[in-house]
């Protein structure tokens, strides 16, 4: 019981990110526009379709087309239709925000219940006639209603899809720190060559294996919804693919020896080798290339506005967590081994 | 050190030069892949020229390397690991394999150009790149060739292990190779050529560090 502590304290925050990762609502957000282009001088009518909104119980529902930080437009009359419909209808200035001939407009709507809601450059504006009756001028946006509830963060495109940051992200960081840990037992071994560290050794690869193969498929997931395909020959992608066939190499080399000894110490030798080559393939080669990965390709990764204080509650936990439970999966795997060579070398006596 | 590994490389060359049907295959094996992607393309597009030049070259490569531990036997090893020192055997052998790797680029560099036109723009940079080509497979083969020759498998399990780990540094050779063929005009290929040296310093400390557990039996 006195060295389980870290093997509950994994399984309890893997328990504690699937259940809060999964039930936390996302914050009300906007969903759609129509119609999608507009000009100066005119009277719009807009369909705003929300996400997770209350536009009809919403006091102080307010809409707003904002150009830049100091030129939006208010609606004149918002109507809400349902929970997550609103028709709002704008008079837009006879000038156009800008020289250019061509200006993307987002959408903002506030309410008490929902806080703020943000479409960016959806809607997009061009010149328009000019009519002399219409006094509608650009102004800036003032006093909106702020939300503070405890609420994972609304993207367009990621929607309910961002919750899967706890589980692929966290994958493939347990990963790294397996194979680490698998790479430092292989050095034990060349410095001292003794069973429970091959064992070990072998055990913390194929875990992290294991994990590599459940982070590509977590991503191919995310990818079918926020690009379009499970495999988009990425190369992130591609690279994530070769770093697990380098792995596949170590057991097919482990596999290609009779003596045992010999065995350890040279897929010991390659298992180091294979680690410091993951090292360019996952890190440096993405970031050379484009890439549709955030963190490579000159996208941004994580931080920002894309990891909400919110997620961090959850993100930090499940990294710990994650690392935690592969450990004591490579711990059981390993002790397997060493039983299962103790077996072997008696039944050979 | 440096008189025996300068003896080592000799004595690889005189082994070549015994063994000239080996060189013989390689020549063959360029010349009839290169026929054979003529016979398939006629006219090739210059992505595709850059594609199938590296696959040539990485296939014409292994087979080459092949040679240095892999289908020696044990016995001599032993005595050569007796006669001069582990590290200069290795040094001498990637040496001589950088040479003949860029020999056999230039080999299949001319063959293919030959056949399906000079597609390069800059012959000078290609070649360059050739050379660092040969630094990066050398040291990536040479290496993963000594453990593979320590299982009984032979030049197929060379193949699975030094594929994936040499994708980072072909990868960097494409990408610098079209620059060479005009595809595509990035004035940065000096960082590109930092990073291949990169990986191929790492490669190469990891190699002199792990290279004494290799060879003793």
């Amino acid at each position: 019981m006195k060295n389980m502590w870290w093997k509950l304290l994994g399984a309890a925050l893997i328990l504690y990110t699937l259940i809060g990762g999964m039930t936390i609502p996302l914050k009300p957000g906007l969903a759609d526009i129509i119609p999608t282009a507009i000009k100066t001088g005119e009277k719009a009518e807009f369909l705003v379709i929300g996400y997770n909104t209350n536009f009809e119980q919403s006091e102080g529902l307010t809409a707003w087309l904002k150009a830049d930080s100091i030129r939006s437009i208010e609606a004149i009359k918002v109507v809400p239709q349902s929970a997550t419909e609103l028709v709002a209808t704008f008079l837009l200035p006879n000038d156009m925000p800008n020289a250019n001939s061509f200006h993307p407009l987002t959408v903002v709507v506030n309410s008490k219940a929902d806080g703020i809601c943000v479409l960016p450059g959806q809607v997009a504006l061009q010149k328009g006639v000019i009519d002399t009756l219409n006094t509608s001028q650009w102004s800036s946006i003032k006093s909106l209603h702020r939300k503070t509830d405890f609420n994972f963060p609304y993207r367009n495109i990621l929607v309910e899809t961002i919750r899967n940051i706890f589980y692929h992200v966290p994958l493939w960081f347990a990963m790294a720190m397996v194979f680490f840990i698998g790479v430092i037992y292989s050095i034990l071994n060349l410095r001292n060559p003794l069973v429970k560290y091959d064992a070990n050794a072998v055990a913390f690869t194929e875990i992290g294996v294991l994990l590599g193969v459940l982070g590509t498929i977590t991503g191919a997931i995310w990818a079918k919804n926020t690009w379009g395909q499970y495999w988009s020959w990425d190369i992130k992608q591609n690279m994530s693919a070769i770093a697990i066939m380098v792995y596949l190499a170590y057991f097919v080399l482990r596999g290609s020896f009779d003596d045992r000894e010999k065995s350890a110490r040279i897929s010991a030798v390659y298992n180091i080798f294979a680690f410091a080559s993951l090292i360019p393939l996952l890190v440096i080669i993405p970031r050379m290339t484009e890439s549709l990965h955030p963190g490579n390709g000159g996208n941004p990764g994580m931080g920002g506005e894309d990891l909400d204080h919110t997620m961090k509650y959850f993100l930090y936990p499940a990294f710990i967590g994650w690392t935690l439970l592969a450990v004591w999966m490579s711990n059981i795997r390993a002790r397997f081994l060493i039983l299962k060579d103790k077996m072997m070398l008696k039944f050979n006596q | 050190m440096v008189q025996e590994i300068i003896h080592l490389i000799a004595k690889e060359f005189r082994l070549e030069m015994r063994r000239k049907h080996a060189l013989g295959g390689i020549l063959l094996y360029v010349i009839s892949s290169v026929y054979i992607v003529y016979a398939g393309f006629f006219n090739i597009p210059k992505q595709s020229w850059n594609a199938i030049f590296w696959i040539l070259m990485l296939f014409a490569s292994i087979n080459a390397v092949a040679k240095s531990f892999v289908q020696e036997n044990s016995g001599s090893q032993l005595y050569l690991y007796q006669l001069a020192h582990p590290s200069a055997i290795l040094i001498a052998k990637m040496i001589y394999n950088a040479g003949l790797l860029f020999l056999i680029g230039i080999l299949t560099f001319v063959v293919l150009s030959t056949f399906t036109g000079d597609q390069v723009r800059d012959t000078g940079m290609f070649i360059g790149f050739l050379a660092l080509a040969a630094i990066g497979f050398s040291i990536c083969f040479t290496f993963t060739a000594a453990i593979a020759s320590k299982s009984n498998s032979g030049t197929g399990l060379l193949a699975i292990l030094s594929f994936p780990v040499v994708i980072p540094i072909l990868m960097s050779l494409v990408k610098l190779s079209a620059n060479a063929l005009g595809l595509i005009m990035d004035s940065s290929y000096f960082t590109d050529i930092l990073n291949l040296l990169a990986i191929d310093a790492m490669m190469l400390a990891l190699t002199f560090l792990l290279f004494p557990y290799l060879w003793r039996d």
